[in-house]
Formats: C-alpha cells, structure tokens, sequence
C-alpha cells in the first residue's frame, strides 16, 4: 500500500468538497478498495471516507412504497431492517460474500462500483431503482454503462438508493465458492406494471436487463413461461470457473428458480 | 483383575494395534519442526525469481536497483554465478533430473529460477527479487498433449516406460464380438504439498548440514553431494518431518539445490522456501495424458484383448512420461494385452512421480472404459469385471503371493448395497430431485521393496533403541515403524526409542512406491531379530541366568523378559541379563529386501474394490461425491488407524482427479494461470462424506518375512473411475475428459 492521507467529512457537503483534491478517491466500506490499494495498483492521495455521513445511512420505506437505503448502509444492515419490507432484497443482501463484507461493505460503494459479478447491481437494475447523488437522481436504467462503468461523474457521491418494492421479488445466485460472488445471479421483480429481470455476473458487459424472460413473464408469471427461452452464450463471461456456455445456461436455470420462489 | 476392560486390548503385540500417530501432539501444538522452521544464526534469507515467460531468453534484470535495496546481500544471476561442480545437466544418477543452476539466460518453462536473491531479511530478499524486474525475448511457448509432435519412446529407466505386450493382441481384436475404442484425457496437476518445498542449509568447509524435506534421506545425500563436488558423507540431512512428499520430494530439485550452492558462495547459512505459486514448475508434477483403451470381448463378456496406449506431456529437457498405460498390466485376465507409451515435448517443468505415477491417470482411463465395456455387453460392472478375474499374473502366469480381491469386491459391495443397482442410467432420484448414480472401480497397486538397514540396541536398563533413516510424510512412519520395532524386541512400545529422520542414521530407503513400512520396517525388523538373538544366546549360556541351558529355539521374547515357551517358571530379564554380563548394552544389525526367490517366483500387488455414490443436479449439474466405500487388501495391517487414514486419503486424492485438480495453462504465455490453492482446486471437507475404508484380511508368506504390502497409494486407483462411472450412472453422460467438469455435462445433456 502507498501512503495516503486520510479524512473522514461529517456531511455530505464536506465529502463532496474533500473529493475535490487532487487525486482523492471516495471510500465506502472498503472492501474492494482496500485490497486494490495493498495491492499497489491505486494510488489516491487522498482517502475519503464516506462511514461517518449520518445523513447517509440507515433503511426506511417512503410514501410511494420505496426502500430507502443511505449510500453507506452496509449490506447486514439492510438484511436486518429490510427483511420485512422487502424480503427479497434482505435475502440478497444477506448472501453477499462474508460477514466481513457484510457488516463493512455498502450499498454505495457496490454500486459505485460496478464489478460485473456483483449482487447489487442485479437488485437496482431488476428493480428499476433510483440512485441519488449529492448532485441529482439517476435512473439504473441510465446508470449502468458496462463492467465498472457508470453514471458517475468524478467526485460525485451515491446518497441514497430507493428501490421500487415489487409485489413478489426473489434473487438467485450461484456463488462462486471461494469469493462468495456471483457466477451469475439473476433478481427477479413483478410490478403491477410488469415484470424485471435482471442478471449480474454473466455479461461482459455488466448488469443487465433479459427483456425476452420480462415479456414472457409479464404475460405469465410462472417458471414455465420462460422454460423454452434461452440466452446467448456470445458475449459471456468466460473464465476459470466457468464457461460462457455454463452461464448462460445458468442464466435461464436461475431466472425459473427465481420465480418459483418469488415472495 | 480391574472391572472395566481397556481398549484397545493388547495379547503381547504392538503390531495390529490402532496406535495414534506418535507425533501428533506435536503436530498438532506446533512443536514439531519442519525444515523452513530452523534459522541457524547468521541466517540469510533467499528468494529467487521466477520467468514470466515459459520460453525464450532473459534479456535484461536491474541487478544495481536490487543490489541498492537495504538489506539485500548478494544478487546472483548467470552473470556472476559460478557452475556448480556436478553438471545439472548430465543424469549421472537413477532419480537425477536436469535443472537449471543459472548457467545460462534460457527460459524452458514458466516459474523457472532465473535469478537468486540473498538479503538480511526474508522482505528484503522478496523485494530484491521485485526489483530485478526482467524483460524478456519471448518465443511462442509449446503447451499441451497438441503443442508439439510426439515422440516415440525407447523404454527403460526412471520415467521412460516403454511398450509391453502379452499374446497376440491383432488377434485378441479380430476375436473380439463386442468391443470398446475410447479416448481420455487427464491434465496436468501439481503436487501442492502443504510444506513448500523449502532449505536451511549450512556449511562448514567442505560438508553441509540440510534441513530438508527428504522422502529418502540416504540417497538424497550422494545426490547432493554429485553436484556439489563433495563425497555423500559429507552431506548431512535433518528432516524429523515433512509436510507431505506425494512423491516430489523423493528426488532433488533446482531451487533447493541452488540455495545450498549460494550459501557456500556467501559463506553464511541460507535459507529458501518456495512460494506457493513456485510450486508450479520446477518441483515435478504430473504430466497430462491421452489415453486410448481398446477393449474385445467375446459372447460371455470375457475378454479377448486389453490394448492400452498412453501419450503423455514431459518437458522439453527431461523425460518423465506418465506411465499410465501400464495400469493395464497384471489387473484382468486377457487374452491379450498391450500397454504402449509415446511422448510429447511441453514447454513445462519436467514431471516427476506424483500419487500414484502412472497408476492414477491409467486407472482413471482403464476402469471407465471397464465400465463402458460391461454396458456395452449388457451386464453388471462388477460381474463383468469378476468375469474377467486374473486367478494368476496375465502375461507373466505368475501366480499372486496373496490377492484377496474377491473378497474386496463381495466386501466393498455388501457394505456399499451394489447388489441393489439398476443396469440402466438415470434410474435413480433422492428427495430433493438429484439424479444419484453407482460407479464401482477396482484398485491396483504394485507392492514393492527397496533396500534399508537398519541398528537395534539393548540398553543395560533393558530399553531398546532402534535406529534408521525413515522419512514421516504424515503417513505415520514414526508410529508405525516404532510398532515393529517394539515387536522385533519383545519390548512394548513405550520401552522403545525410535531414531529416525536424518541420513547420519542407518539407510532406510526411499519413502516411495508405497514400500516405505515393508523395506524399513524390515530392516528394523531383522536388526531387532539379531540383537534379540545375541541377549538369548547370552542368557543361555549364562549358569546363572534361569534360561542356562535352554535351547535358542525355545526361547520367546515377551514384555522385557526371556520366557521358556511352554514353561513359565523359567524367564530371565533382558537388563537382569546384561548386569550379569559385563553391563555393557548389546547391539544387533539388519537389513531388508525383496526375497529373491519368492520375488521371482510370484506377482506382488495389493488390491482393492472401490464404490462411489454421486447426486448430480439435474439443471446445474453440480456433482456431489456421497459416499465412497473402499475395501482393500494389503497384506498385513500393521496399524488400522494409519492405514485406513492412508486409503482414506487416497481415496479423496482420487475424488480430487475426478472432480477437481487440473492446472490451467495461459496459451499465450505458457503461464499456469491457478497457480494458487484458490484456483487449483482441491477436495474440502465439505466435498468428503460418507467416506468408508474396509481392509480386508490377507496372509502373504512371500512378500516379505512381515508379510506387508503398502498403502499409500492403492486408494487413488480405481476411485477416480469409480466416480466417473457413477455419473454416468446418475446422467447418463460419459465424460472421457478428467477432471469431469460442470460444462461437459450440460454439453452432454443436449
């Protein structure tokens, strides 16, 4: 690791200023960017932690029937408190990598993020859910632009996310046994305006929306809708721990599952 | 008489007794010392540097910016490091293979050394090493069973077998009614010991103290000292420990060999230990294979022709070729049998033995294509395969010195419930929907012997102390050998000092080809014998000693003490014995070996039937491995614990090569890309259930005066088949590719 300075901003007016130094970089809960900074391949000279923003943390649910979650609420906390409320992104929160990550990491900094097997990225996406910055509202149908690309403009901070809670909603993962991330996953949401699907960790291109399962499930929401229905293998990830051929395949496997155990 | 019974009974004899491994607290506490764990002071720490690149030249290394870093000692590179006295290059030796002691800039393999840095500190010595930074001339690397031409194979030696055929095998296939014509091919693995290879080495003028891990601690002393210009008494080895061999620690390597020659170039002790991704290059490993198994059989599933050829990848420089096809020898009665061998030159370290060399990787082809050929005849796997028993050695017509695999097979498959299989695949479910399938598979494993000596002592105060240079890899040798010992002196085990784990000790042989129990455990048991007979004989012919005048052959020793057989009222202490005579200890010597004529006359292996249960998801194809049954004969039993823990291990080292281990190679770079125990993967415990070992009895008056064979590897054969055939039976999928991988079944499913 190179050194840094560190500095820890009460609000969030004072992060945003803090991100204006040269070469600073924002941290949630740390848990890629630690490891990426020991392992010398950043830089920053400035650290901004983003864990003692009051305003940024914590889970409620709004009046149009939103999961609010503060950009640095860490996933256990969101298992806990959205377990009522939206079982089915509490049960995705809950599985994300180990209790380390769990009651360090957020749902901010995974966002910001935007690893390509990461979970969050399928729960914004399947839902249709609205990230808020300290400078505006991005749609996640706006905001995820491929493997670690975002929205995101430089220094700008996630605040909030509300995501749209569904009549039923489940995610299925199949975990990547060592790292806990998923070799896909697929979040599964039915809205009275129709169904979203989302799926993480098989594209190359990121997160991304299977409109053939929502138009099939749409119609018919049951496993057997989208039993005949297949993806493409071009374009899938493929490495060490497993081929193209297998995700996509799991893709469909797990879109089924996923409403068979919608709740 | 106490009024509970103590387990385990004991009637007289150490051996047969389920004794915990001798060494386990320490173990286990951390007290026992591994060779990495001695810092002789004055200590030098080295790191070397591994090619990035797996062919081509070293083109440039920044020796000032290592040179310059606090701490670093010495940087040694073809530049400035002279030639070691014996030439790495040259096989003056039966285990000698060739390595690279910076010489030249060539890179023939990725992760070679190509530079070797000394510093104060083991951080130093790595950034050193950091920043020697090489730049290469890369030439395109030659990887895989395709990446070059084969080459034909003359046999004999060390890693070169070569074609064996028995009868007639064209027309073995022309008489054949039904037959099989297959394809498998097994990968490369690593060997991932969980001790790294790893030196402290030490001089003193011309002779040098080692602490190594050694699998043959006599032997490995003439070695060393061929290539550092020194005679073999002048080497020293230290290893009370290792932390695993699995057969790559039997012969020398190249970083341990240069660490010793740069700690005499400094004139400081050094020490090295590999990193875990150094242990993919230049410290052996199993090549990959192709196999092709062509089996004929006639109307009654017998069969006519069992025609084996194995290529298999060595490197560039060495030869070691896999010698799978030789599985095919001495299993099943034929009426003819071919086992032939070809190679193909990788830009690869060179293999060396690993688990099983040969035996794993043509098992794992033979019994799948066994299976292949029972359903193609249409009858039961283990039917087909008892249908085909060798009652004596195919080809040679030797008779077995003992084979109990019949008894293996009804054991095996009582205990598994075989009887209860369907033919046909895909016929089974359990409750939570998965395709379960049976898979059966028998094992094979010579039993060999090598040459040991070894030095028993009786001491005044009636003790024993026994002497040799056995290596304890974790398979319980302290235990184990100590047991016979203790046997061979008439004395129980905690009366017994056992000294073992440095060449300064009588030669107890390599601990290898899973003869380590019979050959030093031979030889202690004869030193024992010897020096028993010479208290005996001074007893006897003592007038004042209870025993005067008893025959030699009468005399039995039991707890310490000399006994009349038959008459109880006559016995004499061993240290009674001694303090009457002068008071001095006495000493006896033996040694062991394969009996010649017994050897000549007879085909020696241990056998062994193996039963797997797998569930498959019937979408995911995730493959479990729930229950394994192993049922084997190896003669005899000399501790049940360790042996059933050895065949355990075998057994999951055989789920490892059906399911798991498999080396993945960057085609670009030649580079092993999972090169690290997140990526190599390796069976857990939660991969490990329902795991069941049955020995099986068995009596062998010819093997050895013990009647001992091994258990150290038998477990990995037939396990791997076993598995595979099971998920055929679950899938109804044949996967000729190990290890079975998660794609190739949901290809196989459309």
């Amino acid at each position: 690791m190179y050194s840094f300075e560190f500095a820890r901003p009460g609000s969030i007016d004072e992060a945003v200023k803090a991100l204006k130094a040269e070469e600073a970089q924002a941290l949630g809960g740390g848990q890629t960017l630690i490891p990426t900074l020991k392992q010398r391949l950043a830089a920053p000279s400035v650290l901004v932690s983003l864990s003692g923003i009051a305003e940024m943390q914590g889970v409620c649910v709004s009046d149009d029937n939103a999961l609010c979650v503060g950009g640095a609420t860490p996933h256990a906390v969101v298992a806990k408190e959205a377990a009522k409320s939206f079982p089915a992104l509490a049960g995705m929160a809950s599985r994300i990598g180990d209790p380390a990550v769990r009651n360090r990491g957020t749902v901010g900094g995974s966002l910001a993020n935007n690893d390509p097997s990461a979970c969050y990225p399928a729960a914004a996406l399947g839902t249709g859910a609205t990230i808020k910055t300290n400078a505006r509202e991005i749609a996640a149908d706006d905001y995820f632009q491929g493997m670690f690309a975002t929205a995101l403009d430089e220094g700008e901070i996630i605040t909030e996310v509300r995501f749209p809670i569904p009549e039923k909603a489940n995610y299925q993962k199949f975990v990547q046994p060592a790292s806990r991330f998923a070799l896909v996953g697929v979040f599964v949401a039915k809205y009275a305006s129709g169904v979203r699907v989302a799926v993480t960790g098989a594209s190359e291109d990121g997160v991304f929306r299977w409109t053939e399962a929502e138009e099939a499930l749409s119609k018919d929401f049951s496993a057997k809708a989208v039993e005949g229905l297949k993806v493409s293998a071009d374009g899938m990830i493929s490495d060490l721990h497993g081929p193209a051929a297998y995700r996509a395949h799991l893709v469909g496997v797990l879109t089924g599952r996923a409403v068979n155990a919608a709740a | 008489m106490p009024d509970t019974v103590q387990f385990p009974m004991r009637f007289g004899s150490s051996s047969g007794q389920p004794v915990t491994r001798r060494d386990g607290i320490a173990k286990v506490t951390g007290t026992a010392t591994f060779a990495a764990d001695n810092a002789p002071a004055n200590l030098l720490h080295a790191v070397y540097v591994s090619a990035a690149i797996a062919r081509g030249t070293v083109t440039s290394m920044d020796v000032e910016a290592a040179k310059a870093h606090p701490g670093v000692v010495e940087v040694y590179t073809p530049d400035n490091v002279p030639p070691l006295p014996g030439d790495a290059s040259s096989k003056p030796f039966m285990f000698a293979f060739r390595f690279e002691p910076l010489q030249d800039n060539s890179v023939r393999y990725a992760n070679q050394p190509i530079a070797l840095v000394l510093a104060e500190t083991l951080e130093a010595a790595t950034e050193g090493a950091r920043l020697l930074a090489p730049k290469y001339a890369a030439e395109t690397p030659r990887i895989g069973l395709d990446g070059n031409a084969p080459f034909e194979i003359e046999g004999g030696g060390f890693g070169l077998p070569g074609t064996t055929v028995h009868g007639d095998v064209e027309a073995g296939h022309a008489a054949a009614e039904a037959s099989v014509d297959l394809t498998y091919e097994t990968p490369e693995q690593y060997h991932n010991a969980m001790e790294m290879h790893a030196v402290v080495a030490e001089w003193d003028g011309d002779h040098v103290v080692l602490d190594v891990p050694s699998q043959a601690l006599v032997m490995s002393c003439a070695a060393y000292g061929y290539y550092l210009g020194i005679p073999a008494e002048n080497v020293t080895i230290r290893c009370p420990y290792l932390g695993g061999g699995f057969g790559s620690k039997a012969a020398l390597n190249g970083p341990t060999v240069l660490a010793i020659h740069a700690a005499r170039l400094i004139g400081r002790p050094v020490k090295l230990m590999l990193k875990r991704d150094q242990m993919f290059g230049p410290v052996f490993h199993r090549g990959a294979t192709r196999q092709r198994v062509r089996i004929g059989v006639d109307g009654d599933a017998r069969m006519t022709v069992l025609d084996h050829e194995s290529l298999a990848v060595t490197s560039s420089f060495d030869d070691f070729i896999e010698s799978a096809a030789n599985a095919s020898q001495g299993i099943y009665s034929a009426g003819a049998l071919r086992s032939a061998h070809k190679g193909v030159r990788a830009d690869v370290g060179t293999p060396g033995p690993m688990r099983a060399p040969g035996e794993a990787s043509g098992s794992a082809a033979l019994e799948s294509a066994m299976d292949e050929m029972a359903e193609k005849a249409g009858i039961d796997p283990l039917e087909f395969r008892l249908r085909n028993y060798a009652e004596t050695e195919p080809g040679s017509g030797k008779p077995y010195s003992s084979k109990a695999l019949r008894e293996c097979y009804a054991q095996g498959a009582e205990r598994f419930g075989w009887s209860r299989r369907p033919l046909a695949p895909r016929q089974m479910t359990d409750e939570n929907g998965m395709l379960v399938g049976w898979g059966m598979g028998t094992a094979l494993f010579a039993a060999p012997m090598f040459a040991a000596k070894a030095r028993a002592v009786i001491r005044p105060d009636g003790t024993g102390l026994v002497e040799t240079a056995a290596a304890d890899m974790g398979q319980g040798a302290w235990t184990v050998l100590a047991q016979i010992a203790a046997d061979s002196l008439g004395l129980p085990l905690d009366m017994v000092e056992f000294r073992s784990g440095a060449s300064t000790l009588p030669d107890a042989g390599v601990a290898g080809g899973s003869g380590h129990t019979a050959t030093a455990g031979g030889a202690l048991h004869a030193a024992g014998q010897d020096v028993v007979a010479r208290l005996a004989e001074m007893a006897t012919a003592d007038p004042d000693s209870p025993l005067h005048g008893a025959g030699n052959a009468t005399i039995v020793a039991r707890d310490g003490r000399f006994w009349v057989e038959g008459d109880d009222s006559r016995s004499d202490g061993f240290a009674d014995i001694l303090a009457r005579n002068g008071g001095a200890e006495i000493e006896g010597t033996g040694g062991a070996n394969r009996p010649q004529e017994a050897g000549a006359a007879h085909a020696m292996y241990a056998h062994g039937a193996v039963f797997a249960e797998v569930k498959v998801d019937p979408d995911l194809f995730q493959t479990r491995v729930t229950r394994l049954v192993g049922a084997f004969a190896a003669g005899r039993i000399i501790n049940p614990k360790l042996a059933e823990s050895q065949l355990m291990g075998g057994m999951i080292w055989g789920l490892s090569f059906a399911l798991h281990e498999e080396a993945k190679y960057d085609m670009r770079t030649g580079r092993v890309v999972n090169g690290d125990l997140a990526g190599y993967h390796v069976p857990v415990n939660a991969d490990v259930k329902g795991l069941e070992v049955i020995t099986v009895h068995e009596d062998d008056p010819y093997v050895n005066p013990l009647g001992i064979k091994g258990v150290g590897e038998i477990g990995i054969t037939g396990t791997v088949g076993a598995i595979a055939n099971a998920i055929w039976h679950a899938t109804g999928t044949r996967i000729r590719r190990f290890p079975v991988r998660i794609e190739d079944l949901l290809a196989g499913s459309r």
